[in-house]
């Protein structure tokens, strides 16, 4: 015997599982364009190209949740990797004491967000707006907007395996498995979403407010600096313009996924879908040969699709609230 | 005289004329960059602010952080302190046309280097020819391609910059004019978006070379994708010098001191070299003559021809590409 599903349930699946959906829909339609697409090396390719947003937006996912927003991310993604890059050539630390230095960096620089937004009040738009510009200024009058060259060690990092998957994809899992442990399994975590859900409920509560703010725009900012780190691994070079306008995608990713602008929704696997989804748009695109200048245009349409379903979401679960609240008598 | 001592005798001597060439009168300019993100924009930089300073001039120095509308407010703010006159490097070439009519409006001399407005019509505008530049370049490969693949179809592959910048849309024209001369020779190109950005073009050349895996010539709009290029050829045992099995013939264009490392090493075939010194000299000459002169609203177009460093011709012109200047003086190594 089979349970119908009835259009209401229908659509709440719909809107539980959306994100899943239309990457789902996405792979089929470019598969069905150029079956090459589907082959595993082309997969695993999405998947590691997807690791560099995919690591800052499960940063980004923790910022959401509370809801905030981060813009530094982007220049974020540049400093930690040029602090490192300069300790690697100057210093002549090894790569995993310049991974160190990279992460150490990116909390600081979260922590200097958070020092603003949480100690001082100032709304996090404005504080990540103006440390975007602070951070990138910072870094170019370092290196004096030149470009800095990693040494070798490094790329052999970037472009290493761990049996046979490479080393990106495995800092992106290690990475968003530990997010999802934070998020489901610990005190922090059930606390974020208490925050998200109502902030001022959370503080009658007695929860540790500002200690929970303060600590997301910390966990941002460190795997802002990660995924920067991930990145130049794989090349080798960090110019003055690397990471400019990343938050965009990086917010696009995680809100694509699932997380929600408006707070207390999502969790890692938002980021992974979300990442994930943007980079299959965009290695489908390529797969299929479609003109450049129609590229963007498709890639704003998704994440505009994206963002239109994060407020339908957000009306029904808004709408299922009060059926719980309320119900019917009879 | 080698090269290099022609090139800064040149360069003294073009010192010289504009601090004579000036008279006596120090003049106030507003420099108004979008960025500084590669070596062409820092060389650029340094060239223009370190000759007028010479000269005894004073350089208000403006960063748009690749903000067009910043861009404008901040020439905004320069004409509101009476400056002299202009020189900007344009985020695009739509933002220099409202910027140049801006200063224009204002009775201040302007001069855009290197990337120009949609209409060159207004303001004093050096411009390299990025087809022509480009075309040279991809010629090379073209024809190197042609000599070692003559049984089936040769695959190109462009890298293309940000399409609302002129001179990428320049380099994308010159690349398809190279290879219109040869008909079938060559199948369709491949066209790999870069945004002038080098995660963006990882990403995207990895999806290209994942789907066509027999790509034989690859032409990049700008030098400083080549680390991003050796990163995804590498691992697929297609980072090869000129003689090895493997090879994938290599362009580029702008003429840093990595392409020039690059070409020595036999990794990288050609690339088509914008005249920085001669743009960022004849943009300093042109802006003083017009103070001098007291014209407000001077209108002259100051082309680059540019050419191409190749293997065939590194040993001739090697120091006339400001890259191998850099690099002979140990930019890579700082």
């Amino acid at each position: 015997m089979t349970a119908a599903v009835s259009p209401q349930g229908a659509l709440d699946l719909a809107t539980r599982m959306g994100a899943v959906l239309m990457l789902v829909a996405i792979v089929l339609i470019f598969g069905a364009l150029t079956p090459g697409f589907l082959a595993p090396d082309s997969l695993a390719n999405i998947i590691k190209q997807s690791s560099f947003i995919g690591i800052a937006a499960v940063g980004m996912v923790f910022v959401l949740l509370t809801a905030g927003i981060d813009l530094s991310v982007g220049s974020v993604m540049y400093l930690g990797p040029l602090v490192a890059g300069l300790l690697m050539r100057d210093a002549g630390v090894g790569v995993a004491l310049g991974l160190l230095a990279c992460v150490a960096t990116g909390a600081v620089l979260g922590a200097i967000n958070a020092v603003f937004i949480v100690g001082l009040r100032v709304i996090p738009f404005i504080v990540t707006l103006a440390t975007l510009f602070l951070y990138r200024g910072f870094g170019t009058w370092l290196v004096e907007s030149r470009q800095l060259d990693f040494p070798d060690s490094l790329r052999g990092f970037g472009l290493a395996s761990v049996l046979g998957v490479p080393v990106p994809i495995v800092i992106f899992a290690i990475i968003a498995a530990a997010a999802h442990v934070i998020l489901r399994h610990t005190v922090f975590g059930r606390h974020v979403y208490a925050f998200g859900n109502d902030p001022l409920a959370a503080q009658k509560a007695g929860l540790p407010v500002r200690r929970i703010q303060a600590g997301v725009y910390v966990i941002s900012g460190t795997l802002a600096a990660l995924s920067g780190f991930v990145l130049i691994s794989q090349i080798g070079r960090l110019d003055a313009g690397f990471g400019e306008g990343r938050e965009f995608d990086v917010i696009a990713a995680a809100v694509l996924g699932g997380a929600s602008l408006f707070g207390g929704i999502g969790g890692a696997g938002s980021a992974v879908l979300g990442a994930i989804t943007i980079q299959a748009v965009k290695a489908g695109l390529v797969f299929s040969g479609v003109n450049l200048y129609l590229q963007p245009l498709l890639q704003g349409a998704v994440i505009l699709v994206a963002v239109f379903l994060d407020g339908l979401r957000e009306a029904r679960l808004r709408s299922l609230r009060r059926r719980v609240i309320r119900p019917r008598a009879g | 005289m080698t090269g290099r001592s022609t090139f800064l005798s040149a360069l003294g001597a073009a010192t010289v004329a504009v601090a004579m060439g000036t008279g006596a009168q120090a003049a106030t300019i507003c420099f108004a960059f979008q960025d500084l993100e590669t070596e062409f924009w820092v060389a650029g930089h340094k060239a223009i602010t370190t000759t007028l300073a010479d000269a005894g001039h004073t350089v208000i120095e403006r960063n748009a952080n690749e903000d067009a509308n910043r861009q404008l407010e901040q020439v905004n703010d320069c004409i509101a302190q009476g400056v002299d006159g202009i020189i900007i490097i344009p985020q695009d070439g739509e933002s220099a046309v409202t910027i140049v009519q801006t200063a224009q409006d204002n009775d201040v001399p302007i001069a855009v280097f290197n990337r120009p407005p949609s209409d060159t019509s207004k303001g004093i505008v050096v411009v390299a020819d990025n087809a022509t530049i480009a075309e040279q370049a991809v010629d090379f490969v073209a024809q190197k391609a042609m000599e070692e693949i003559t049984d089936r179809p040769i695959q190109p592959l462009i890298i293309v910059g940000d399409l609302g910048d002129p001179n990428a849309v320049g380099r994308k024209d010159g690349f398809y004019a190279a290879l219109a001369k040869y008909g079938d020779k060559f199948a369709e190109p491949i066209e790999v978006a870069s945004e002038w950005d080098a995660a963006t073009a990882l990403a995207n050349l990895e999806a290209a070379l994942t789907a066509n895996p027999n790509v034989d010539m690859i032409f990049t709009s700008s030098d400083f994708l080549f680390p991003t290029i050796r990163s995804v050829l590498e691992p697929r045992g297609m980072w090869k010098p000129r003689g090895e099995d493997g090879h994938v013939l290599l362009a580029g264009l702008d003429g840093d001191a990595t392409a020039c490392k690059l070409i020595k090493d036999g990794l990288v075939d050609a690339t088509g070299v914008q005249d920085l010194y001669f743009e960022a000299q004849s943009a300093m000459d042109a802006i003083l003559a017009s103070i001098d002169a007291g014209e407000a609203q001077p209108n002259q177009v100051i082309e680059d021809p540019g050419f191409a460093l190749t293997a065939d011709n590194l040993g001739e012109r090697e120091m006339d590409m400001w890259g191998c200047v850099l690099l002979s003086e140990g930019f890579l190594n700082n």
